[in-house]
């Protein structure tokens, strides 16, 4: 169980959850909405699949939110 | 050699698991109003009142009034300014954005709103027709497409967390009683628009080959909340980027139409200012515009009492009754109904993107609490003190300052709107997917202005009184 919680997309590097990063994808958002609100819960795109999904979502394609620091 | 996950500001990610609540503009706004109501209401029940910070430009009619007033009360503006830098770029360095950024900014969007403010008290504004939420919207789209102000500065024009602070602060000005009255009225008839605007643009968008999913984003971002909504049910059912901004696109373009096309509508209807507020609240897109709409026909009312009846903040109120509690509220039920849909009826997209019961409270727009919070509060400081002292004193001494900060904070988040609406941000716009939305447009339309004026109108009409 805490597997599959653990692979979702929150923690996948092909996901963007971070509100400035999507008002700069998407620049017309913030005119009259934010990525900011409540209503985008903890949303974000996902840029292997090019969609717009929820963290808690999982796929076959998942690779960890990690980077490698020399 | 080290494992670091990649951050920026908070997010789920970095967080270990949901977004911490710093990180949303609706409780900050949520904080910011409540503070700003309970300050209000000690210093009134303390024998004081906001209202020397809560200052405003008087009615002018030549430059010699106009200069007699601000050289009386620049002291106050100055302390105001002062109040709002020490709240505003605080709140947006914790939602990421730089105070190199913010500060500068705000310190424009005051400005220029103490201009558009005073402009609107001008004698001449009446026949010329210069409402101020309207003239801002306009400076701001002026500025903006012509790329006078760096884009940095988008960082200090947050539109919705303006909106959504003045919404908080204008439910000090509403009893809790007249919540409870008219909440229901707003929900069923908002209920009845909604259905069926979804269903039109939805049905519409199937019979023009539109994919489901981008169908369906379409159909809410025309029903529920605009824009806010088109990105929920986006990442609800998993939708592709493209088409979210294309929703993003039409959605704005509509409410920019909208925002001017109906107050004047209401107007040549000759609509009591609660009915054209309803009618709005029905039947536009999106918070920040209809609140500008709202609040253009509010001051249409105010000047033309003969032609259209009612007080200038019913149509405020009706809009936020209407748009608040009948619409925005429901967003995650529909996220939750039409994730379903997604993962039970239409074609996989290799993504398991299931909803839980628990997406209804995160995606719920916290701010609708400092709402009727704030109106809780102003309910029970109005009942303690008795219903003739309440009109002879908490009239003028807390609401009347309370009522003048919201009018700020609308200004700053009328102005935001043109100053970040640029016309090349708005993309992929195509042909189908806007003709299917105008269709929805139109029934809604039609459809909100038959409930406001002919089913609901006696509520409407008498909301408040």
């Amino acid at each position: 169980m805490s597997g599959e919680r653990d692979a979702a997309c929150r923690d996948c590097r092909h996901f963007e959850g971070e509100a400035a990063a999507l008002e700069r994808a998407m620049p017309a958002l913030a005119s009259l909405s934010s990525a900011h609100g409540a209503n985008r819960a903890d949303d974000g795109l996902c840029a292997l699949h090019d969609r717009y999904v929820r963290a808690s979502a999982v796929c076959a394609s998942f690779a960890r939110v990690t980077a490698l620091i020399e | 050699m080290t494992e670091q996950a990649i951050t920026g500001a908070p997010t789920a990610s970095s967080s270990g698991g949901r977004a911490p609540w710093w990180t949303k503009e609706d409780w900050w706004a949520v904080v910011l109003g409540l503070c700003l109501v309970i300050v209000g209401c000690g210093l009134f029940l303390g024998g004081s009142s906001l209202a020397w910070i809560a200052v405003t430009p008087a009615k002018w009619a030549d430059l010699g009034q106009l200069g007699a007033d601000f050289a009386a009360k620049w002291p106050r503006y100055l302390a105001q300014l002062v109040l709002w830098l020490a709240l505003i770029p605080g709140v947006l360095l914790t939602l990421g954005h730089r105070l190199r950024d913010t500060v500068p900014a705000f310190l424009f969007l005051y400005v220029t709103s103490v201009l558009i403010y005073t402009l609107g008290q001008w004698a001449q504004a009446v026949p010329l027709n210069l409402e101020p939420p309207l003239v801002a919207l306009i400076v701001g789209l002026l500025l903006a497409n012509l790329n006078v102000l760096p884009r940095a500065f988008d960082a200090g024009f947050r539109v919705e967390f303006y909106i959504k602070l003045g919404v908080v602060l204008l439910g000090a000005t509403l009893p809790f009683t007249l919540i409870v009255w008219a909440g229901p009225v707003a929900l069923l008839q908002a209920t009845i628009v909604s259905v069926v605007t979804f269903g039109v643009i939805f049905w519409v968008a199937r019979a023009l080959k539109i994919d489901p999913r981008f169908a369906a984003t379409l159909g809410v971002g025309g029903a529920v909340c605009g824009v806010s909504a088109a990105i929920a049910i986006s990442a609800a059912v998993g939708g592709k980027k493209q088409d979210a901004a294309s929703v993003i696109s039409i959605v704005i373009l509509w409410a920019i139409v909208m925002v001017f096309a109906l107050p004047f509508a209401a107007a040549a209807l000759h609509l009591p200012a609660g009915v054209g507020g309803a009618w709005i609240g029905t039947s536009e897109f999106a918070d920040a515009a209809g609140i500008a709409a709202a609040q253009a026909y509010g001051g249409m009312a105010a000047k033309f009492p003969g032609a259209l009846p009612g007080a200038a903040d019913q149509a405020v109120a009706a809009f936020t009754l209407m748009k608040v509690i009948g619409r925005d509220m429901w967003i995650g039920i529909w996220a939750i109904v039409l994730s379903i849909v997604a993962t039970t009826r239409w074609d996989s997209t290799g993504i398991d993107n299931k909803p839980s019961a628990g997406e209804i409270w995160r995606r719920f727009p916290k701010f609708v609490i400092g709402f009727l919070v704030a109106s809780l509060i102003i309910t029970l400081v109005a009942q303690s003190v008795g219903h003739a002292a309440y009109t002879k004193l908490a009239d003028p001494g807390l609401v009347t300052p309370i009522k003048s900060l919201r009018v700020w904070a609308f200004t700053f988040g009328f102005l935001s709107i043109g100053l970040t609406t640029r016309l090349r941000d708005l993309s992929g716009i195509g042909g189908r997917p806007l003709a299917a939305f105008s269709v929805g447009v139109l029934v809604n339309v039609i459809l909100g202005l038959v409930l406001s004026v002919y089913v609901f109108g006696g509520y409407w009409a008498t909301l408040g009184q």
